[in-house]
């Protein structure tokens, strides 16, 4: 199952992280360093049917 | 579905070969006897198609004792003019042709190989060994044999010639078909004239070009796509390593994919990935096959080139396998891209599927409802093996910006991190594929069997094959460990009502119960027949003449007399009743 608590440890650092990690880089840059960081973070997932929702998730979250 | 796709320019590839090409054999037309009597002939089955799927299921028949007729439109194998298809024939379709007797002379002709890379820029992003991968072990066949398509089907023809009951009739193509109640009307037009066929079954094995989708009225499930690619077989002066090497992005190819392979007779498979509007006239000029070739192995290499082939590929798989009295197998049933070699072996699979069970239809072994699993199982297979190679030609033909990312992402992982491989689709190599939704086999089978090595009686090596051989088309029931004196009587009533021959296999210090027995050891280890037939505790595994399991069983009771029944359609039957 999907968790949609909160499971981050420290969210604000995490999400600050994310941020920093995208400085300075171009549109291109970017989006690949985002299509690594979804295969990355993916593996630690592991679980295919949590998978699988996640992603559906994120194509059901309206703009 | 991505809407950017493009039509599918399918080419079989003939039409624009050049180098010197291969050396074929030519066999001799000989008038039919209808064509002089008049009266159209009839024949339990006719076989439509001498490539390796039609030739698979000949022989096979052949070894069964059943008499077919096999019609082909031309005089030779392999392709008209050109005869270079597929070259990597899996383990599990070297255990067919170990069982019909031609694997002997393919091992003496083939490459083996087992060591695979894969190349991204001038980087490796991974090798493997497959010797090394326990899915491969067990059987006394290696994982792959590199070797040219019509060298198999040339060993199949002189293998049918030698066994008997098939006529193979050359130079006979056909023209119309019909089917009713009381069978199948072939035409079929040769270079002495024209004549009629009837038969009970018809197996279609043309190829992609097949005109019975259209006889029968089969429907069609495809995807489209744009990929075209270009072969060069060639012979070298300097030779490359003799290894696998896939390259996804290519250097010296624009960076677009290569695979590059060595078959028979020294000749090296070199494949490259085209720009999706490439020219296949102009892709497969000579002084463009050239250039390439140069580009890659360096100016100073002498190349003699043998075959040059500029292909595309088709997706797609027939909804029904069987439609009537006919079977479509091989590429007549679906047609998917080369990565994993799924083609040819899936062909060479079908044909073992379907033999057996027609052999035993026609004997009256089994009722003719075990033929409605032929579409059961094959169809599960073609569909897994269209959804398999669907998502490597994703990877090596990215169409949207999305998919051009991820690959990247995917690719300057993997050469990080372990887990990231296995997001570098370059080819799923075939398997044998397993039946789960098949009326003939119980949960606990539908798993292929490896050809594993044990000691017979006497003391000498055997393998699974050999038991099959011995079983001679019948099921055959391996019954492991010790027996009572009330199982032996359940076995032996058994063998008297039934198609089944029944063996004991021994572990460790087991004494033979049953006349028939054989030791589970063999000079690399012990268990390796349990193993093989994915018995890990069980008492029993029934084991079909395909080498799948039909189901295995912890008790010599109803539910193994139910278990031969379902395998020979009984179950089957009861329930379209």
């Amino acid at each position: 199952m999907m968790k949609t608590t909160l499971q981050v440890q420290d969210a604000d650092t995490f999400y600050e992280q994310l941020l920093d990690a995208h400085e300075g880089l171009d549109a291109d840059a970017s989006a690949l360093l985002n299509a690594r960081l979804i295969l990355l973070l993916a593996n630690q997932v592991g679980n295919a049917a949590v998978l699988r929702e996640c992603i559906a998730a994120a194509k059901d979250t309206p703009r | 579905m991505t809407e950017s796709y493009q039509p599918t320019a399918f080419s079989n590839g003939y039409e624009f070969t050049q180098g010197t090409g291969y050396q074929l054999p030519e066999y001799p037309f000989v008038e039919p006897p209808e064509i002089r009597s008049g009266q159209p002939g009839h024949h339990p089955i006719v076989i439509v198609g001498g490539g390796i799927t039609g030739l698979t299921l000949a022989c096979s028949l052949a070894r069964h004792g059943v008499a077919a007729v096999l019609l082909d439109e031309d005089n030779t194998v392999g392709v008209k003019g050109a005869s270079s298809r597929g070259i990597c024939y899996t383990q599990k379709s070297l255990e067919i042709f170990h069982r019909l007797g031609i694997y002997e002379r393919i091992a003496a002709k083939g490459i083996q190989w087992s060591v695979g890379r894969t190349f991204a820029g001038d980087d490796e992003v991974y090798s493997f060994d497959l010797k090394e991968q326990a899915a491969y072990n067990l059987s006394t066949q290696p994982p792959f044999i590199n070797i040219q398509q019509f060298y198999i089907e040339g060993y199949l023809v002189e293998r049918i010639q030698e066994l008997g009951h098939v006529q193979l009739r050359w130079n006979n193509r056909i023209t119309a078909f019909a089917q009713d109640a009381d069978g199948a009307t072939l035409s079929v037009t040769t270079p002495a004239g024209d004549y009629q066929l009837r038969a009970d079954h018809v197996i279609d094995a043309t190829g992609s070009r097949t005109p019975f989708r259209q006889w029968v009225g089969a429907s069609v499930t495809a995807k489209k796509g744009d990929d075209r690619w270009c072969i060069a077989d060639v012979r070298f002066t300097k030779r490359p390593p003799t290894e696998r090497h896939t390259w996804i992005e290519a250097p010296f190819n624009e960076n677009r994919a290569v695979w590059q392979h060595l078959m028979g007779d020294d000749v090296w498979r070199i494949d490259y990935q085209m720009a999706p509007n490439a020219d296949p006239d102009e892709v497969s000029r000579e002084e463009v096959v050239r250039e390439r070739l140069a580009r890659q192995f360096g100016p100073d290499t002498g190349v003699d080139i043998v075959w040059v082939g500029p292909y595309a590929y088709r997706s797609e798989c027939v909804d029904q396998m069987r439609h009537g009295r006919v079977f479509l197998m091989g590429d007549s049933a679906k047609v998917v891209s080369p990565f994993g070699a799924r083609g040819g072996n899936t062909g060479i699979a079908d044909a073992d599927n379907l033999a057996w069970k027609l052999a035993a239809v026609v004997r009256g072994q089994a009722s003719p409802a075990v033929l409605d699993s032929y579409h059961q199982e094959r169809h599960e297979a073609s569909t897994e093996n269209v959804l398999v190679t669907n998502r490597t030609a994703r990877f090596l033909r990215p169409v949207t910006p999305a998919e051009h990312l991820f690959r990247r992402a995917a690719i300057g992982l993997a050469k990080q991190h372990l887990f990231a491989r296995q997001f570098v689709n370059t080819g799923r190599m075939a398997v044998a594929n397993t039946y789960t939704r098949s009326s003939l086999c119980h949960a606990t089978g539908g798993r292929s069997t490896q050809n594993a090595a044990f000691t017979w009686a006497d003391g000498s090596t055997g393998v699974v094959n050999d038991l099959l051989q011995w079983a001679g088309g019948q099921l055959l029931l391996l019954v492991f460990g010790r027996l009572s004196r009330q199982d032996l009587q359940h076995l032996k009533a058994l063998a008297s009502a039934a198609p089944v021959r029944c063996v004991q296999v021994l572990g460790d210090g087991e004494h033979a119960q049953a006349r028939e027995h054989v030791r589970d050891q063999n000079p690399r280890g012990t268990g390796h027949l349990r193993n093989a037939c994915h018995v890990y505790g069980q008492t029993w595994a029934l084991v079909r003449p395909d080498a799948y399991v039909a189901a295995t069983g912890d008790h010599l009771d109803g539910s193994l007399v139910q278990a031969v029944a379902r395998t020979l359609g009984a179950a089957a039957t009861m329930e379209n009743a």
